[in-house]
């Protein structure tokens, strides 16, 4: 062989594994060489324990690390969790892979939720994969004692009963603090005798105009429940660092801080704002109206553009913007109602469901939106953590043209018992249908979908 | 290099054990290691494949053989008569067959699948390892995959204590 030819090496594999899996599954035994062919294909764990039918006597030869790197690169993360632990061999192996940020970055979404029968500090992580749940135990401050209040990336954000934010992983259990919320725009710190952070003056105003509503005194506690929107923590590669958004009341207005900041910057003076995306180095933001606002949040003078007028007459009071996997944008408009409505009973009885949803192709070009009638192929995410729109081909666990959603309304801060509105809505059918049944979760905090990742943060640390 | 058969190049691909075979260029370049040599004029007569021996070499061609038409830009007369589902449910198929071999060889063939980078093999010769991994305790994928655990037991108590959730 030539010395001077390079070997290329593998890096990225196609995901056949679910495509195959029903295929190989039923056959591992007999590949194995565990069992006579014609025994019966459901494989159970008892014959592995049984009396001694391995034939295989050679030593086999042992997998090299390259290619355990490859093998590792298909797995889903609890089953590369466990595969860690097999031997020294396969854990470097996978330490590599993780090092490298190789492992699989197509992970299935899970709904992370708490429950007061796990306990305070402990989440849960229901796999729409494996229909099952998995149990994290988290850092300080208790989960349960939280604000959810975003998830993007693997990352979720959270808000404490000092209204301090953090962006928490829960596989890797790294936490950082994120900016204080005394240093957002909107509100002032007021201290003590002693010059301990004792209360905030909360302002709602906006840069468009002045609130009827003077300032208020509000508890550090507190703030959290007028501020909470949606937040959203995005990779940016050029800039090698992460930028976090926040879309927060007064009336949803936007500000953002990069990872290693000390203080949030206020996007004037537009609001309303209810989704973002990141995209290209921009920031796309969706408004109550349809529009779509762009940020290029890398220089020292943001500059935004709208890029869309106001959606076809249709009022709806959540709305999403997702990027399909070929790199389009979509518009998602979700509408809830009220089962049985009656104005004279108390609203902690009221049980919302999602009676409709619209979802609009974003013609960035033509400076349109297209209502599409189907997804096709594809599922989308939507609720507090960042929308999604995954392929089912490649999810084939996810149901084609559903749309998975988990609840964001409004009146969560205030109703926190609620029966929550999460279930998979199918658009051939406009209906919904439950996930798991009993229910699993606490209503409180809201359960959000997170998709599992072991990426580690990179500090923005050379920006200028 | 010889060539035969209306303008179609082949390529003499050696095993160590000394065997030949004589392949289409597109066939070999199923392989992007083989493909690399061609394009970088690394190929002279004949391709040294060091680490391969002969009946692993002859199944990987059979297996290259068999998936250059639907992958390949040369090989276009089967898909123009059989409609393209049918033929991936066909190859699909003829993979699921072609896999039934012992462990040693399915290792082998990983490893050759990876040294050649040829993908849909690497794909479907790791599927087995994979799904071993997904649906096994530790005891049974190490039974399975013979791997040995090497660690004392205080250092897997730690090892899975850290990762103790994925084992519940």
């Amino acid at each position: 062989m030539g010395g001077t030819c390079s070997v290329s090496k593998i890096s990225s594999l196609a995901i056949h594994r679910r495509n195959l899996r029903s295929l190989v599954f039923i056959r591992v035994p007999k590949l194995l060489g565990l069992l006579p062919s014609g025994c019966p294909t459901k494989f159970l764990k008892e014959d592995i324990h049984g009396p001694p039918m391995e034939v295989a006597v050679v030593e086999l030869p042992v997998l090299p690390q390259d290619v355990l790197m490859s093998i590792f690169a298909h797995l889903e993360i609890p089953d590369l969790m466990r595969a860690s632990s097999v031997s020294s061999s396969w854990r470097s192996a996978y330490s590599s892979l993780r090092n490298l940020e190789q492992y699989q970055q197509r992970q299935t979404p899970c709904l992370l939720y708490t429950s007061e029968s796990a306990g305070e500090r402990v989440a849960c992580l229901y796999s729409l994969l494996e229909k099952r749940s998995y149990k994290l135990t988290l850092p300080e401050p208790p989960i349960r004692s939280r604000y959810l209040i975003g998830s993007s990336n693997g990352w979720l954000v959270t808000a404490d009963e000092r209204s301090e934010m953090h962006i928490l992983n829960p596989i890797t259990c790294e936490q950082i603090a994120l900016p204080s919320v005394i240093t957002i725009a909107h509100v002032t710190p007021v201290f003590d005798e002693t010059g301990a952070l004792c209360k905030c003056i909360y302002s709602h105003d906006t840069a468009e105009h002045r609130s009827t509503t003077g300032p208020q005194l509000v508890d550090l506690g507190e703030l959290r429940h007028y501020l909470r929107k949606k937040a959203f923590v995005f990779y940016d590669a050029s800039a090698g660092g992460y930028i976090v958004v926040l879309i927060h009341n007064p009336d949803g207005q936007l500000s953002f801080a990069w990872l290693g900041d000390d203080k949030w910057t206020w996007l004037k003076p537009h609001c309303f704002f209810q989704d973002c995306l990141y995209k290209d180095g921009k920031l796309y933001v969706v408004t109550l109206l349809g529009e779509i606002h762009v940020f290029d949040l890398r220089g020292p003078v943001v500059t935004t553009k709208v890029i869309r007028g106001c959606a076809d007459n249709y009022s709806c009071r959540t709305i999403y913007i997702v990027q399909a996997p070929c790199g389009d944008l979509m518009q998602v408009f979700r509408s809830q109602d009220v089962v049985d409505y009656d104005p004279r009973a108390d609203n902690a009885t009221h049980v919302h469901y999602t009676d409709r949803i619209k979802i609009f192709k974003v013609e960035t070009m033509a400076e349109k939106v297209m209502e599409i009638n189907s997804l096709m192929d594809h599922v989308l995410l939507v609720g507090l953590n960042q929308s999604l729109c995954l392929s089912a081909e490649e999810f084939p666990q996810l149901k084609a043209n559903t749309v998975y959603i988990a609840d964001d309304h409004e009146y969560l801060n205030y109703y926190k018992n609620n029966r929550r509105d999460i279930a998979a809505f199918d658009l051939t059918y406009n209906s919904s249908e439950e996930l798991v049944s009993p229910q699993l979760w606490s209503n409180w905090p809201t359960p959000i979908w997170i998709t599992p990742s072991l990426t580690k943060p990179h500090l923005t640390l050379d920006r200028q | 290099m010889a060539t035969r058969e209306a303008g179609k190049k082949m390529i003499m691909l050696k095993s160590p054990d000394g065997m030949e075979f004589e392949v289409e260029e597109a066939v070999a370049m199923e392989s992007q290691t083989i493909r690399k040599m061609i394009e970088d004029d690394c190929a002279d007569t004949a391709i040294l494949i060091p680490n391969i021996n002969s009946k692993i070499l002859s199944r990987v061609i059979e297996y290259c053989n068999k998936h250059v038409p639907t992958t390949g830009a040369t090989g276009a007369a089967a898909s123009d008569t059989v409609a393209p589902a049918a033929l991936a449910e066909d190859l699909k198929i003829w993979d699921a067959e072609f896999i039934k071999v012992n462990r040693a060889t399915r290792f082998d063939l990983i490893q050759a699948a990876s040294y050649l980078n040829i993908k849909g093999l690497l794909d479907l010769t790791s599927q087995t390892t994979i799904d071993t991994i997904s649906d096994n305790s530790l005891e049974e994928i190490r039974s399975f995959l013979s791997t040995k655990n090497d660690y004392l037991p205080e250092e897997e108590q730690t090892i899975r204590r850290e990762n103790q959730w994925a084992f519940q």
